[in-house]
């Protein structure tokens, strides 16, 4: 039998090292690329196309974590471990939806102070960070 | 659904780990699947099978028709 030589039952698969570090890679790029378009606007304030590439520069970070996520989706060979992640990512999706909605008929009805689209992807972390911990704790 | 894995383990000596190993899976994976908690799919229920040298229904039982 063919056996996995980096696995031996622990509990982090190869696919999901790979995901932790892509993931680390990502989050520094989209961090960086985030105070450098503050940085960039406070102190130059860009407009025309300048202002629409540093404006958008933040957000591929945010498309390369999901694009991260469907190839370890693809890569990862541990059923349970895919379970995991597709429930959690359904609960903050789910999650997001709900507090993105309910924040907006208050903005439109109660006029309570106004959510920028930029902290929907902040919220979906939170909710992603805790529903995997108690999905995964559910199969402990 | 209820399984026989624990006690085809313990026939051979085998940890929750060397199983995992074995099917190239996490430890938790085996033991989620070992406590009912996770039902694997039908290629890992095949791959039980062989690897125990049995059949699927010898190790899974529906709950249903229990």
């Amino acid at each position: 039998m063919t056996r996995s030589p980096t696995m031996k039952g622990s509990l982090i698969t190869p696919a999901g090292r790979r995901l932790m570090w892509r993931s680390a890679v990502i989050s520094v790029f989209l961090i960086s690329f985030a105070f450098f378009s503050i940085w960039a606007f406070y102190h130059y304030r860009p407009t025309g196309p300048m202002a629409w590439l540093l404006a958008l520069l933040p957000s591929l970070g945010i498309i390369g974590q999901m694009a991260v996520f469907g190839v370890y989706l693809s890569e990862e060979k541990d059923e349970l471990n895919v379970a995991i992640l597709v429930k959690s990512m359904l609960w903050s999706i789910g999650g997001t939806l709900s507090v993105t909605t309910v924040w907006g008929y208050l903005e439109a009805f109660a006029h309570i102070r106004r959510l920028e689209l930029l902290w929907v992807y902040p919220i979906f972390v939170v909710f992603q960070t805790i529903s995997s911990l108690l999905v995964r704790w559910r199969y402990r | 659904m209820k399984n026989r894995l624990r006690v085809l383990r313990a026939e051979r000596d085998w940890s929750q780990a060397d199983l995992a190993e074995r099917l190239e899976v996490s430890r938790q994976s085996v033991n989620a699947i070992e406590t009912g908690k996770f039902d694997p799919s039908l290629p890992l229920a095949f791959k039980l099978a062989r690897l125990f040298e049995t059949t699927i229904e010898e190790i899974f039982t529906d709950e249903a028709n229990a």
